[in-house]
């Protein structure tokens, strides 16, 4: 795998082909939100549930997923990985892919579903997008200096969407 | 009412009547240009940034 196209749309019909429950966060999350952000890779929250690992697993299969961590990137995310609250970070024929099993203090899918939101994100295709005041809050509990000036662009876009 | 030749005030040299950022620096003419296309659209806009920003760097030469 070299040099992926970076294609966040296909990452997600790939998800949704498999029939994956997931939610996305991050900035893409934002941008889809309004905020004018800039970010390469797509963080989703995913289901822990063993049939939706399953599901998961062959999305990731067709996607030809692997772990962006290791050098030669010959290693790819199986079904204990998945299953476990930690984030992989993986590099997809479709462009860099973060798995995230919880984010925050421990906030898992099932937690974060009442807070989203079913968007259309792109030729009809619909995703839950984590809501935006919800994502502000989650990232603040974990936020590090880097994320101090998209906190700012992400409570600013709340409040702008608040006048409309 | 102003006569016919008078200049309109207000129409040219006025400050907008929204900030165009905020108190910590964010541009906020930037969201409100966000804010006014759909979803779907902005996430295209970001998929144009992103790979603009690599032709840039040279990391890739597909479109």
């Amino acid at each position: 795998m070299s040099r992926p196209k970076p294609d966040f749309l296909a990452i997600l019909r790939t998800l949704r082909k498999h029939g994956v429950d997931f939610i996305i966060v991050g900035g893409v999350a934002g941008v889809l939100h309004g905020a004018p952000l800039s970010t390469f890779d797509l963080d989703v929250v995913h289901s822990r549930e063993p049939g939706n690992v399953d599901r998961l697993l062959k999305a990731l299969e067709a996607l030809d997923a692997r772990y962006r961590t290791h050098a030669d990137m010959s290693l790819k995310p199986g079904r204990s990985h998945l299953a476990s609250t930690g984030h992989q970070l993986l590099m997809t024929e479709a462009g860099p892919l973060d798995l995230l099993g919880t984010i925050g203090k421990g906030h898992a899918y099932g937690d974060l579903v009442p807070q989203t939101t079913e968007l259309d994100v792109g030729k009809g295709l619909k995703a839950r997008v984590l809501d935006l005041a919800a994502l502000i809050r989650i990232k603040a509990e974990t936020a590090q200096e880097k994320d101090k000036a998209q906190l700012a662009i992400l409570r600013r876009t709340l409040e702008e969407k608040s006048k409309k | 009412m102003p006569n016919r030749g008078d200049p309109e005030p207000d129409k040219f040299n006025a400050p907008s009547a929204q900030p165009t950022h905020s108190e910590d620096g964010v541009d906020l003419t930037l969201i409100r240009w966000m804010l006014s296309l759909t979803p779907a659209e902005r996430l295209e806009v970001l998929q144009n940034n992103v790979r603009s920003i690599l032709r840039l760097r040279g990391e890739q030469t597909e479109t």
